[in-house]
């Protein structure tokens, strides 16, 4: 009797399934129209701009808050976004910016100079966890200091920021302390996004402490997981399950053109062939950093694209002076002459990679035209290491991280072995070293202590040639400068370049500064890369941007 | 009985103990310190050092531990460095994901393994028993997250039978109360919400599965084989009682003693193993998050994260040795 | 047989002395799985011991080249089994990387066994000991396996040989286990009692009754073991913790590696893969015809 039972339920529940199932998929499509979903490779940290300093974290803010300038979508050129203009005062140190006017928090509250404001008097007054680096790296960059952020940490003395002043309602005044040249390009980062005053009071955007373990935790409901994230942006904060999925939806009231989206999921997969697996089966519309071999598979594909973010990176061999003999500047052009830079680009980059020969890409202004080139010739290495009094091979430790892909250098293992081949053919002998690259292999290079040359890349923030050159380079250890003339004069030369108020001195300086650095070949910078999106063909307009500002404002679903 | 559980419960104090200490150490095995992994990439040294201090990483280590056991004593287990959150949150969060998908691989391990074992024993030497020694040996020689890109590969891209990653579909809205997601959607009468996380259980569970089936299914051939040569047993067939039911009272009973040791141990296994299957299927539990603190050397998270798992090793493996007492009568006896 | 039976039969046993081991590697030699066994083995240490002779290229030889057009040119004449993503010859290293495979696999299982059967036993022998042995397993047991092993490496300092005892003493407690959970269950058999009412001494027991009979369950998941060994050297090569210099060849990390190549070329997956199952189904069946040579109850029946 039982079992009887048993199967007429089972029975009549089994049509029932299958309907549901059924239906679900006609829902799904009718829904899936309108949704993009995006296959991150981790969740945002956190949606409080003013705290963030990777890239998924980017990814996420950027479409839910705005900044006073903002970038044409797909290339670092500035143009108007929560203000309208701006001009400079004589002296290079007073910004003005003319705001945007109608423009409404999420939150319903207006957006005005007091809000602008509000917010950079909010970053100014971080106090000790928050000023740390570990929370809001892009401020401790950009500006320098805070006002009375604690001990240890940088203070007045080092700030940038003087005050920001509101002159009616739509006009915003910030006074420097100092003339900055790339103030403009660094007011494009997300991380100085206007975020909603009242929002960042009324959820405690400033409450936290630093626990037993040194993070800095939240203990308001801004930017949290299960609280609020408030700015003016095409897309509101809608939901968020840590380590499943975030969902944005479209802000109906948005001051511009508005999204086509209703809604973007960020589902967080942090396997590359996993994401790669879900965009081929239509569970994730696109994704980021496609890995180079993956790149034939989906151009294969008929449902499938790939979209070329463009090169915004360089990935380089640093030489540590303090190391001999590598002070020898003989030794260290014999590196360049030994490092097969172009067969490494052309084998490992699926034709996306072009050879560096700056710390920076062609587009950055300051680019220099004219630095000595290195091509590779293991002949004139070995010539260039015997003429500097040494025996053949002389022995080098060279070391190369694990654990980690980056545009720049998608297998680092690859790079390392076809490099290490080729310098053992030019007269060195290779001694392998390898570390996880966080902390392990990163703490190493910092400090110095990773042997003679290492593996390592960059990618710029913005539009100006401090942020590769200052950025890279002014890690005096990687590259053993500390208390060496060359690194004296190097940093000599970048102050003075940062402190120059006009753009065409500017880049002149950054030039010399570029013909210099090649000249004592301080490092070897071997690749730029154009990064690759994979996106499903019926997702079109998506504009990747060079420095990761990607907009999903303009991205719609056809078909 | 009774006397032998209370003391394997008094003992469970020593051994959480050790293994505190045991965490505490291997997190400070790991080169480099969690300083580093504050500042993140860009960090400078001056800022590293100053956190050092601030952390106290450069205070003896029985300091350090001493500091540890008080903010373990309070339940605290720290917050993570990667999501500002702290680990026990995370740990509510996650943790039914994994015993959801850990139960699922071993429910499947174990239904497939044992008569697999049971079958290629009876038919010891045959076809059946050589393509089972032939099909355990790959299972265990392929790495998890590659069996989990092949299965994928077969049943979600070229088939689209089945979801290759998470544990809901974006599109389905369904409650979660208790954060099992099959079992919610069975309580809140979301059918489908129930049916699209049961197929996202299938394909990590079988990636999961693989190796314990191996395992499992070449121990219990190992022990049916031993224990058919068992006196009893000769004794028994010889007697002419059927061999169905001396199978299933004599071979099978008492086969499965080192087969349930083996079960037992798959627990910390199938945890250990959950660490790549859910990377690979995205798959937002525990594992996820583990290879994630590995990756990011997420201090805390690591620390906090093993510990959890640990205890819950050392619980399960609990159980598992006092139910050995109640299969094996010859235990309890030597027991009193 | 009765009790009085088994009596007579392992007092006799007794007398011989060392017999029964004896005569199980007599039984060994001559059981057809374990000779296949033997042979796989054995072929596979000929070509570990003769690789620079055997191997058509130099196993680190890159020849980019051949990788320019993407990765990577499957079999061809030149190359029997194609180039990896380097241009290395893959028969090569798969030649070499039996050196490399079978050292971390052999030695890793071998220090595991070595701790794994002696604590086992000693634990399910001796009453006393027992319980402070497997508590401390216990807890060596609770951490998961290969976060374990990533930090036994990480404190012995990167290489090949931090490895092997990383991935060795992981796999004590679970050997620990199997051998004390199956002592137990022999201690309380008839023979044993039989042999013990006899006055046979207790060490003896254990080595001639107890062990031969114990031993078996270990022996399986050891043979499986040598399987995750390799896989999981591999795993901690990815970490950084392995051999510092990544050209060399081994078929853990070859086969982990190409993950990335899985829809492009899966021949570099496939041919280490088929390596490591061969080499451990050679170990497999050689375990398992131990396993028959030492169960006493098969005795005789050769």
């Amino acid at each position: 009797m039982h079992k009887l039972l048993r199967a007429g339920v089972a029975f009549a529940a089994l049509p029932l399934l299958v309907a549901a199932v059924a239906l679900g998929s006609a829902d799904r499509a009718a829904q899936a129209s309108d949704t993009l979903v995006f296959g991150a490779s981790a969740d945002p940290v956190v949606l409080d701009p003013a705290l963030i300093s990777d890239g998924e974290s980017f990814r996420v803010n950027n479409q839910i808050y705005e900044t006073l300038v903002a970038q044409k979508p797909g290339t670092t050129q500035l143009v108007p976004g929560l203000a309208v203009s701006w001009s400079k005062s004589a002296g290079g140190k007073t910004w003005t910016f003319n705001l945007r006017r109608g423009v409404r928090f999420h939150d319903g509250t207006p957006f005005n100079a007091a809000a602008v404001c509000a917010n950079f008097d909010r970053w100014y007054n971080f106090k000790g966890a928050q000023a740390s680096s570990s929370a809001s790296y892009y401020y401790n960059v950009v500006f320098g200091g805070f006002k009375n952020p604690g001990k240890g940490l940088p203070g007045r003395a080092k700030a940038l920021y003087r005050d920001c002043k509101a002159r009616g309602q739509y006009t915003a005044v910030i006074r420097l302390k100092r003339v900055f040249g790339p103030f403009l390009g660094a007011m494009t980062l997300g991380p100085f996004a206007i975020a909603s005053p009242t929002a960042l009071k009324q959820y405690g955007a400033d409450k936290g402490r630093l626990t037993a373990d040194g993070v800095y935790q939240p203990l308001g409901k801004f930017g949290t997981p299960d609280g609020f994230a408030v700015g003016t942006g095409p897309f509101k904060f809608e939901s968020w399950r840590v380590g499943d999925r975030l969902t944005l939806v479209r802000n109906d009231d948005y001051w511009g053109e508005k999204a086509f989206l209703r809604r973007v999921i960020f589902r967080p997969i942090a396997d590359n062939a996993a994401r790669l697996q879900a965009l081929q089966t239509g569970e994730i519309d696109g994704y980021d950093d496609v890995e180079p071999q993956d790149i034939a598979t989906i151009k294969r594909s008929k449902d499938l694209k790939v979209l070329d973010r463009p090169p915004f990176n360089v990935g380089y061999v640093t030489i540590n002076q303090a190391v001999a003999p590598f002070d020898n500047l003989l030794v260290r052009k014999a590196v360049a002459y030994g490092l097969n830079r172009p067969a490494v680009v052309k084998s490992f980059y699926a034709g996306r990679g072009v050879v560096a020969h700056e710390f920076m890409p062609p587009s950055v202004p300051g680019y220099s035209k004219s630095v000595p080139k290195y091509p590779y010739n293991p002949a004139r290495a070995k010539a260039l290491l015997r003429q500097a009094g040494l025996t053949l091979p002389v022995e080098v430790e060279f070391w190369w991280p694990t654990d980690v892909a980056r545009p720049y250098m998608p297998n680092p293992k690859n790079n390392f072995q076809a490099f290490a081949a080729s310098l053992n053919k030019s007269g060195f002998k290779v001694i392998a070293k390898s570390a996880p690259w966080r902390p392990d292999y990163l703490g190493r290079a910092d400090q110095g202590t990773a042997g003679a040359l290492n593996l390592l890349g960059w990618t710029g923030d913005y539009a100006d040639p401090e942020s590769f050159l200052g950025g890279i380079l002014r890690a005096a250890k990687q590259f053993g400068l500390e208390n060496n003339p060359i690194g004296t004069k190097l940093y000599r030369d970048l102050d003075r370049a940062l402190a120059e108020a006009d753009q065409n001195k500017r880049n002149a300086m950054y030039r010399r500064i570029n013909n210099y650095i090649m000249q004592q070949v301080i490092g070897v910078p071997y690749v730029h890369t154009m990064p690759a999106l994979a996106f499903r063909k019926n997702v079109v307009g998506y504009k990747p941007s060079p420095t990761l500002n990607d907009v999903f404002r303009i991205v719609k679903k056809v078909g | 009985m009774l006397r032998f559980t209370v003391r394997r419960l008094l003992l469970l104090v020593p051994i959480l103990l050790g293994l505190s200490i045991l965490v505490f150490l291997w997190v400070r095995a790991l080169p480099g310190s969690p300083a580093e992994s504050l500042l993140g990439e860009r960090a400078d040294e001056q800022s590293i050092a100053q956190i050092r201090e601030q952390l106290g990483l450069d205070d003896p280590l029985y300091v350090q531990y001493w500091r540890y056991l008080e903010t373990l004593a309070e339940g605290n287990l720290g917050t993570s460095i990667a999501t500002r959150r702290p680990v026990t949150t995370e740990i509510r969060e996650r943790f039914p994901a994994t015993v959801e998908l850990t139960v699922a691989a071993g429910i499947f391990a174990i239904l497939l393994g044992i008569p697999l074992g049971f079958f290629a024993a009876k038919r010891h030497g045959g076809i059946f028993d050589n393509s089972s020694l032939v099909l355990s040996l790959i299972g265990v020689s392929i790495p998890i997250f590659f069996l989990g890109i092949i299965l994928k590969w077969i049943f979600a891209v070229r088939l689209g039978w089945l979801p290759s990653i998470g544990r809901q579909d974006v599109f389905i809205e369904a409650e979660h109360p208790t954060g099992f997601y099959v079992l919610d959607g069975v309580l809140t009468g979301n059918w489908r919400a129930a049916w699209d996380a049961l197929e996202h259980l299938v394909l990590p569970a079988i990636a999961l599965g693989s190796i314990p089936l191996a395992l499992i299914s070449r121990i219990t051939r190992a022990s049916v084989l031993d224990v058919q040569n068992e006196d009893y047993v000769r004794t028994a067939r010889a007697k002419g009682l059927p061999s169905r039911v001396v199978d299933s009272r004599h071979v099978f009973r008492n086969a499965m003693l080192p087969v349930s040791t083996v079960i037992g141990l798959q627990v910390g296994l199938l945890l250990s193993g959950a660490i790549l299957t859910e990377t690979v299927f995205a798959f937002p539990g525990i594992g996820t998050w583990l290879q994630e603190a590995i990756q990011n050397r997420d201090y805390p998270v690591l620390q906090g994260g093993i510990l959890f798992v640990a205890v819950i090793v050392v619980v399960v493996n609990l159980l598992v040795d006092l139910s050995y007492g109640l299969l094996n009568p010859r235990i309890r006896l030597a027991g009193r | 047989m009765s009790v009085a039976e088994v009596e007579v039969r392992e007092v006799q046993l007794e007398a011989v002395g060392g017999g029964l081991w004896r005569e199980a590697l007599y039984r060994l030699v001559r059981n057809p799985g374990a000779i296949v066994g033997a042979l796989i083995v054995a072929t596979f240490v000929f070509v570990a011991v003769f690789a620079p002779l055997l191997a058509p290229y130099d196993p680190r030889e890159q020849n980019l080249a051949l990788v320019a057009e993407g990765c990577c040119p499957g079999p061809s004449r030149a190359y029997p089994l194609g180039v990896d993503d380097l241009g290395r010859d893959e028969l090569s290293r798969i030649i070499y990387g039996a050196r490399f495979s079978l050292l971390i696999g052999i030695v890793s299982v071998t220090v595991g066994l070595t701790f794994g059967l002696l604590l086992g036993s000693i634990a399910g022998y001796f009453r006393r000991l027992d319980s402070p042995i497997m508590r401390v397993m216990d807890i060596m047991l609770a951490i998961p396996g290969f976060l374990m092993a990533i930090g036994i490496a990480a404190l012995l300092g990167p290489g090949l040989l931090s490895v092997m005892i990383a991935i060795g003493v992981v796999n004590v407690p679970i050997f620990t286990r199997l051998m004390r959970g199956s002592i137990l269950g022999q201690r309380e058999n008839d023979y044993v009692l039989a042999a013990r009412a006899v006055g046979v001494p207790g060490r003896k027991i254990l080595a001639s009754h107890i062990l031969p009979n114990a031993v078996s369950p270990v022996i399986v998941a050891g043979t499986l073991a040598l399987a995750t060994a390799i896989i999981d050297a591999a795993g901690l090569g990815f970490l950084g913790l392995g051999p510092q210099d990544p050209a060399t060849p081994e078929w853990g990390t070859m086969l982990t590696d190409t993950v990335r190549y899985l829809q492009t070329a899966p021949f570099l997956a496939i041919f280490p893969g088929v390596a490591i199952v061969i080499v451990v189904m050679g170990f497999n069946l050689i375990g398992d015809g131990l396993r028959e040579a030492l169960d006493p109850k098969l005795r005789g029946r050769a």
